[in-house]
């Protein structure tokens, strides 16, 4: 029987998880806002930062400060690349929603596949960042590492406000969610927006899987769990408000925490696509949209 | 330009090529399967269940215009439910192919009733969800599913006791049910039932404002993509004698995408014609070995980009090539 001690280590551990999958959904909404395209392979940009950390770590030995800065601006330029080979030309086609989709599913298991090829498709790991904890609150333990995702969190969340409402490059992108037309008609770019979102999305989910790999592994096949949890995530806020996403990831992670206490960690992502298809069918613009409409009225 | 009037009876056997060409074709197909050796048996037998597979999906993608990313979830069902009840209960294969359909249809009908009314990324994550749920379960529920090993010492499928011991006579079956699979499809589409899914694929507004059930005509053209689904698991399950989980994980999705967008999403054939030149393809790709999971994505991207269409997408200058033909025997 689950006593309350234990109730309350999952939720800390919760939180943390939620905070990464927040991470990810901001990645959706990213890219939604400026294209109206949802990207499925997401989650593989988790996965990248992990992986590409680890490599940088251990076959050339540089220190995990310089791995972790160096691992973001690759996986941006993964991003990128997906952009510019795959998505652009299908949008410049005009090709089905549909069509597009699947192709970024396609991107992620062609990426998932070049990974086992040349990094291995053995799990991995690399310490947490500040040796030593975890920290005692009486009977619960919280890792040191937690402490990095939450500072990073809001970091990553400061730095999002920061971009999306002072810079011209961001508000262009918010004029863009808008009304893209409009947008277009103003002398904004469109498609170059297109390339920025990607580059930005992808280097949000390898901060993610930068954070999250010590807390426990990263491996070629971690990047769909990641990015069906951080698309929860996205609907729980609403498909648009990264605070919206943010808010819906720690939810999630808090909610499968209590199911892995309450009934076992085998079914962990039986109970994660089981919450997304109760979350779209009964609340199909998002929990905290309903909110926001509220305080409009 | 002006095309030849075609009054002859002669002509007639040209219009109908498209209906009785591909027919002939399989069956030739099927006679260089019988006379070669075992791999190419093989390779052929695996076309045949693709193609039943990715026919049922082009119901529901192709004639109606929707998506489902997790039709999966039901080849997973049938394999599985084929899997236990013969080779765990010893039950006659067709009758336990029978009961894994139905077993399927029902969970279709259910699961479908509230997903489909979901549309766009939403119906896309919610059918690609269904589709990771079924795997999960398959790799959890090792009491019934025996997890990553797999179910195997599963008997070829048979009648009566008989049953069909060679590859050889496993592939007639089966390019039986390729062939009755796409007879269906394509009596399907000519009717009534085809023209309200051409509607809907059309817009949704317009096919209710004639007087369409919409959600009503989606949903059992779901149910019947999950029926072939299930159907070409069993058969999978039957020709190999061994499944596991991933046999039916994500990449099956993928595999069936690019045979359905290579032979012509929405056409009658495209999807059997897809299915046997994906096939054909790790033949071609054998040297890349590691790489061929790459290379099928590369592929499926490029007919994304650059045919959308398919092979379906070159019929026009075929037509008109034979139509020529025509024209300069007739002067």
């Amino acid at each position: 029987m689950a006593d309350i001690t234990q109730l309350l280590q999952s939720l800390i551990t919760g939180v943390g998880v939620g905070l990464i999958y927040g991470l990810v959904g901001i990645g959706f909404c990213v890219i939604y806002n400026a294209s109206g395209i949802v990207n499925f392979a997401q989650g593989v940009f988790v996965m990248l930062g992990g992986m590409i950390c680890h490599a940088l770590l251990t076959r050339l030995g540089l220190p995990l400060v310089l791995a972790a800065v160096l691992a973001v601006p690759i996986v941006a330029g993964i991003g990128m690349l997906i952009e510019t080979l795959v998505v652009r030309p299908m949008w410049n086609r005009g090709a089905t929603m549909f069509a597009i989709i699947l192709a970024t599913l396609a991107t992620q298991i062609m990426i998932e596949r070049i990974t086992i090829l040349t990094l291995g498709d053995q799990p991995r790991s690399f310490p947490e960042f500040t040796p030593g904890g975890p920290l005692k609150l009486g009977d619960i333990a919280v890792g040191y590492q937690l402490f990095w995702i939450l500072g990073c969190g809001a970091l990553m969340v400061g730095l999002l406000w920061l971009f999306f409402t002072r810079t011209r490059t961001g508000r262009a992108l918010r004029a863009c969610s808008q009304n893209r037309e409009a947008a277009a008609l103003l002398g904004i770019p469109v498609g170059r927006m297109l390339l920025v979102s990607f580059a930005l999305s992808a280097a949000l989910g390898a901060v993610a899987g930068i954070l999250v790999t010590p807390t426990q592994v990263t491996a070629f096949n971690i990047g769909t769990p990641f990015g069906v949890n951080g698309f929860i995530a996205a609907i729980i806020g609403g498909f648009g408000s990264a605070a919206g996403a943010l808010a819906g990831g720690v939810l999630l992670g808090v909610l499968q925490a209590a199911a892995i206490v309450l009934f076992g960690a085998g079914f962990k992502n039986v109970a994660a696509l089981s919450t997304l298809l109760v979350v779209l069918l009964l609340f199909p613009s998002g929990i905290f949209a309903g909110f926001k409409g509220f305080k409009r009225a | 330009m002006t095309s030849p009037a075609i009054t002859s009876t002669r002509a007639s056997w040209r219009d109908h090529a498209g209906s009785w060409l591909p027919v002939l074709a399989t069956l030739a197909l099927l006679g260089v399967g019988l006379s070669s050796s075992g791999y190419i048996v093989t390779v052929l037998g695996f076309a045949a269940i693709y193609g039943v597979f990715s026919t049922g999906l082009n119901f529901f993608m192709g004639y109606t215009g929707q998506a489902s990313f997790g039709q999966n979830a039901f080849a997973a069902l049938g394999g599985y439910g084929s899997a236990i009840l013969t080779a765990g209960h010893g039950m006659e294969p067709v009758l336990a192919l029978l009961i894994a359909t139905t077993v399927s249809v029902a969970i279709a009908f259910a699961v479908g009733y509230p997903t489909l009314r979901l549309r766009g990324h939403y119906l896309a994550m919610a059918t690609f969800a269904l589709g990771l749920i079924t795997y999960e379960i398959t790799i959890e529920w090792t009491s019934l599913t025996q997890g990553y090993m797999g179910y195997s010492g599963i008997p070829p499928i048979g009648l009566f006791g008989y049953e069909l011991v060679t590859e050889k006579q496993m592939l007639v079956v089966l390019v039986a049910f390729a062939l009755l699979g796409v007879w269906i499809s394509n009596r399907l589409r000519r009717s009534r039932f085809g023209r309200a899914l051409a509607a809907i694929a059309g817009s949704e507004p317009a096919a209710a404002a004639l007087g369409v059930n919409v959600a009503g005509y989606k949903l059992v053209a779901f149910v019947i993509a999950a029926a072939y689904g299930s159907v070409a698991g069993s058969l999978f399950a039957h020709f190999v004698g061994f499944i596991s989980p991933e046999v039916f994980g994500t990449s099956m999705v993928v595999l069936s995408f690019t045979m359905l967008y290579l032979g012509g999403i929405g056409t009658t054939w495209g999807p059997l014609v897809g299915a046997v030149i994906v096939s054909l393809l790790p033949e071609a790709l054998r040297g890349l070995k590691e790489l061929q999971d790459v290379a099928y994505c590369v592929i499926l991207v490029a007919i994304l980009i650059f045919a959308p269409r398919g092979l379906a997408g070159f019929a026009p200058a075929i037509k008109q090539f034979f139509n020529r033909g025509a024209a300069a025997k007739a002067e």
